[in-house]
């Protein structure tokens, strides 16, 4: 499989080279365009986070219920991937590492990539995103996106991230929710919400736009439903 | 202070250093990521009564977020905007900036920051009835939605007030409708501004007037929906 990103990074496609036999997993409703002999399924995940009640919380998650597989049968394909937002994209090849994915970050991924759905617990659900965490296991390639652009932390010691703006980061840092300010009264006026604490060794990457603050600057001067 | 304004111009993003001892004011909600190790704190906007004004009022957040450096390394801080588009930053040394609602991300020390009344027009245009104006010696970042132009008004000029995001106060606003009610309405045009004086305008090459208008579009049959709902009820 070879990976080409086009139009980098205002509106970046994936233009995803399969070889025969190949398999590839996205969220659905990703595909652009593809060769016409690559058999399409929809799938509810198995495993953790899988089948009918994980599907539900990935629904919760802002995620849709299904994922589409992808497989190119005995030729080679073409397949077209990309986000609804305008943004980039970030390959990520995992080498026995996990990495945690902020779920509507998630694109694709490729089999022997592992996807799980990992609840954080009560904390994540007052921060007003929808996060819900996605982890990723195994080894293999993971194709992330993001409203606006990505940049790269290298976190050495202690980094503050807003919730809205987590891509992804290593398993490996040492994370916690918490408020901005020290005080409710604080954190609630302004205006960051919740953030995230980062601590440790390891990389995190942050898009450089907030899909909710965006939304609600427009979606607040729409006729509600 | 050393600032860098990356992914210009769809995705403008500040990416600022703070020396031990300096400080940045942003709007709240523009901090996207930054080190551990800077403090925060939340202050009214401009004082606790034209800082309400200005929030029942004027369309902006109430609230600015101080961040300072109190250690003795540089630390490192990201600021963005709400929108997608480019951002720019003024030395001030002396000279005025108006903003208009939503430009507003970040101001350095030595800025002043006031509240300026805009008038019952600007309201009726849904820009608020408060504008802010920044004077003083420090420096002040600002975004768009879309890309960003700059005009130099030499006597008189007309924009759509929807794209009008800064200018210098030697300029006086006239908004009105383009060409009566009807015309204002049918023409698509909006709410335009008859700009009069000297000085720099800065535009945004896209509104989110226009944006929300053509998603009004295309909702349309929601209302539609409920309208015939509560015909059928009456009947």
């Amino acid at each position: 499989m070879k990976l080409e990103l086009l139009h980098q990074p205002d509106s970046a496609i994936a233009k995803v080279h399969m070889g025969p036999q190949e398999e590839l997993l996205a969220e659905a409703g990703a595909m652009v365009a593809m060769s016409s002999h690559i058999n399409v399924s929809t799938t509810l995940r198995k495993g953790k986070g899988g089948g009918v009640f994980g599907g539900l919380k990935r629904m919760m998650g802002g995620e849709s219920l299904f994922m589409s597989v992808f497989r190119s049968g005995s030729s080679a394909a073409e397949l077209y991937l990309a986000p609804k937002l305008m943004g980039d994209i970030l390959p990520y090849t995992l080498s026995g590492t996990e990495l945690v994915i902020q779920s509507s970050s998630y694109l694709a991924s490729t089999p022997s990539v592992q996807i799980d759905l990992g609840f954080t617990g009560f904390k994540s659900l007052f921060s007003g995103e929808s996060l819900f965490w996605l982890t990723a296991n195994g080894s293999g390639l993971v194709m992330l996106n993001a409203f606006g652009s990505i940049y790269e932390i290298e976190v050495d010691g202690d980094y503050v991230v807003d919730t809205g703006h987590i891509v992804a980061f290593e398993r490996s840092l040492d994370y916690s929710i918490s408020k901005a300010n020290k005080s409710w009264a604080g954190a609630f006026f302004s205006g960051e919400g919740f953030v995230c604490q980062f601590r440790g060794r390891a990389k995190v990457w942050c898009q450089t736009h907030n899909p909710g603050a965006f939304g609600r600057k427009v979606g607040g001067k729409l006729p509600p439903r | 202070m050393k600032y860098d304004i990356r992914y210009k111009p769809s995705f403008a993003t500040l990416f600022l250093t703070l020396q031990p001892g300096e400080q940045i004011f942003a709007e709240a909600g523009a901090m996207a990521s930054m080190s551990g190790k800077l403090s925060m704190d939340t202050t009214f906007f401009g004082g606790l009564i034209p800082g309400l004004l200005k929030s029942f009022l004027g369309g902006e957040s109430l609230f600015l977020n101080e961040f300072s450096n109190k250690t003795q390394s540089p630390q490192e801080i990201v600021l963005t905007q709400s929108s997608v588009g480019d951002i720019t930053q003024i030395q001030l040394n002396g000279r005025e900036i108006c903003l208009q609602p939503g430009a507003y991300i970040a101001h350095t020390r030595g800025t002043k920051v006031q509240l300026r009344w805009a008038g019952f027009a600007s309201w009726f245009a849904g820009e608020g009835l408060f504008k802010l104006k920044l004077s003083g010696k420090g420096m002040v970042f600002f975004g768009a939605y879309g890309g960003l132009s700059t005009v130099e008004v030499q006597d008189s000029f007309v924009v759509d007030n929807g794209h009008l995001v800064a200018y210098e106060p030697g300029i006086k606003m006239n908004i009105g409708m383009s060409g009566g009610l009807l015309g204002s309405v049918t023409s698509g045009e909006g709410f335009i501004n008859r700009l009069e004086g000297r000085g720099k305008i800065y535009l945004q090459s896209r509104s989110v007037d226009g944006l929300v208008r053509f998603l009004r579009t295309q909702l349309g049959y929601v209302t539609e929906l409920f309208l015939l709902t509560l015909c059928c009820f009456n009947l």
